[in-house]
């Protein structure tokens, strides 16, 4: 199933903090069991377990797929330079779990800047907020650019932040260099299923 | 090892803070002391010190140079990582030294290092924990480091990523971290070199990380494993 190598394909989840990385996981681990999909989660928050608590309470998957890295106050080395514990971490998913499909791995909320090693992930998406202002997508960040798929979430908020939501998809398509970008709200479940087939599309070969 | 500067670029790439050893999420007590106000700016340099020389020394050194001699010696190296596990005490400690370990040893089997996967295997067989020192002295033996070489770089990994986590936490600046690995630099090098006393010399006691490490485990508010 894995793209590279064996095991379950990894898949990576980056942003800035309070984007919406958990609420989407929260969205998304249902749609994806509910297409037979055989999955677990690594989260790594940056001071608690508070995101993999969060999601083991919502019994969304059982508790031993869900899996708390802690990041040394260092969220992005530990996606980027040394993801050497998520990478143990996913190893030991798939020994626990040898009919996994897919590890989706929840990075601590973290700057524009941070980027997935691709030595950790076969593909991975980058979550903004439009209430993080439409200026976000022109700072031209290297998770904006680089990421497979930009998710723009809390779409439902612009009317409130004074943003305007199509200008801000369209800014960002044109850094992205016609890689997706994608339009969420996770508070009313939408634009999910698009997330999912994309996801699906990319790593698993099956699933829309 | 072919020639000296081989040898020094060896040391430079294997000890380097930024090697992908997932070192750098452990603060082994550190966390716990400097979020009880039990450990000031002025304290650390001999907090480092004291961890080399009660920690290091005694503990980790000892297993390291062992696991370095019998690096190809599978059945020696699982005896002594038992004798780590069974000394270890502290919950945390031995918790840490073994994902500390394990992860060090993961990065080794990809990165191909001679010995890494036959001591991996036993690890996934259940014949051995992987500890942290074992670990060091088996990948150390395997890039061709030479054993006074192996320890200097066990030893400054260790008070580098102390002084590390200690930036992290605010505890000390960058220059301190600097000014503390400086004059520790003799006192490594010459426990480095020493001559490895035998493993009845083994012993580990140092009270006021012991406890914090203790302590840590219970805390939820923590950006460190340990
Ligand atoms: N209105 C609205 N609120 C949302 C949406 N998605 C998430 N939120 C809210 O935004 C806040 C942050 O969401 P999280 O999912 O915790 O964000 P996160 O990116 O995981 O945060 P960190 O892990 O702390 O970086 C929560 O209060 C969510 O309820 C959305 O689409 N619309
Ligand atoms: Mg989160």
């Amino acid at each position: 199933m894995r793209t590279n190598g064996h095991g379950a394909a990894r898949v990576g989840i980056g942003g800035p903090v309070g984007s919406g990385k958990t609420a989407l996981l929260e969205r998304l681990i249902p749609l994806l069991r509910g297409r037979g999909i055989d999955l677990a989660v690594i989260t790594n928050d940056l001071v608690t377990h508070e995101d993999a608590e969060r999601l083991r309470r919502a019994r969304l998957l059982e508790p031993e797929r869900i899996l708390a890295v802690e990041a040394g106050a260092c969220p992005h080395t530990v996606i980027r330079e040394d993801p050497t514990l998520n990478m143990e971490a996913a190893d030991s998913l798939d020994r626990i779990f040898p009919d996994l499909d897919l590890i989706l791995i929840e990075s601590g909320g973290d700057n524009l800047a941070s980027t997935f090693s691709l030595d950790l992930v076969d593909y991975w998406l980058f979550v903004i907020d439009v209430a993080g202002g439409d200026d976000i997508p022109r700072k031209r960040g290297p998770g904006v650019i680089q990421s497979d798929l930009l998710v723009i979430n809390k779409i439902d908020l612009h009317p409130y932040v004074g943003v305007d939501l199509q200008r801000m998809r369209a800014e960002a398509a044109a850094v992205r260099n016609g890689r997706p970008v994608l339009c969420t709200n996770c508070r009313a479940d939408e634009g999910i299923a698009a997330v999912a087939d994309a996801l699906c599309d990319a790593v698993l070969y099956r699933g829309a | 090892m072919s020639s000296a500067p081989e040898a020094l670029l060896t040391a430079l790439q294997f000890g380097d803070g930024q090697f992908p050893g997932g070192g750098f999420a452990f603060s082994w007590g550190l966390e716990s002391l400097v979020a009880d106000g039990r450990l000031a700016r002025a304290g650390f340099p001999a907090f480092v010190g004291g961890q080399l020389q009660h920690r290091w020394a005694g503990f980790d050194r000892i297993l390291a140079a062992h696991a370095h001699a019998a690096a190809s010696d599978l059945p020696r190296l699982h005896a002594l990582d038992d004798l780590a596990d069974a000394l270890m005490t502290v919950d945390s400690a031995r918790v840490g030294s073994r994902r500390a370990g394990r992860a060090l040893l993961g990065t080794h089997v990809r990165l191909g290092t001679p010995g890494a996967a036959a001591f991996r295997g036993g690890v996934a067989a259940g014949q051995a924990h992987g500890h942290l020192p074992i670990v060091q002295g088996v990948v150390l033996a395997g890039v061709g480091l030479d054993r006074a070489a192996a320890l200097a770089v066990s030893a400054y990994t260790m008070a580098q990523a102390l002084c590390t986590a200690a930036i992290r936490l605010g505890l000390i600046g960058h220059l301190d971290a600097q000014r503390t690995l400086a004059d520790l630099r003799p006192g490594m090098a010459r426990l480095a070199a020493q001559d490895s006393p035998g493993l009845d010399a083994i012993s580990t006691f140092v009270p006021v990380s012991d406890i914090a490490m203790l302590r840590h485990a219970d805390q939820a508010q923590r950006l460190f494993s340990n």
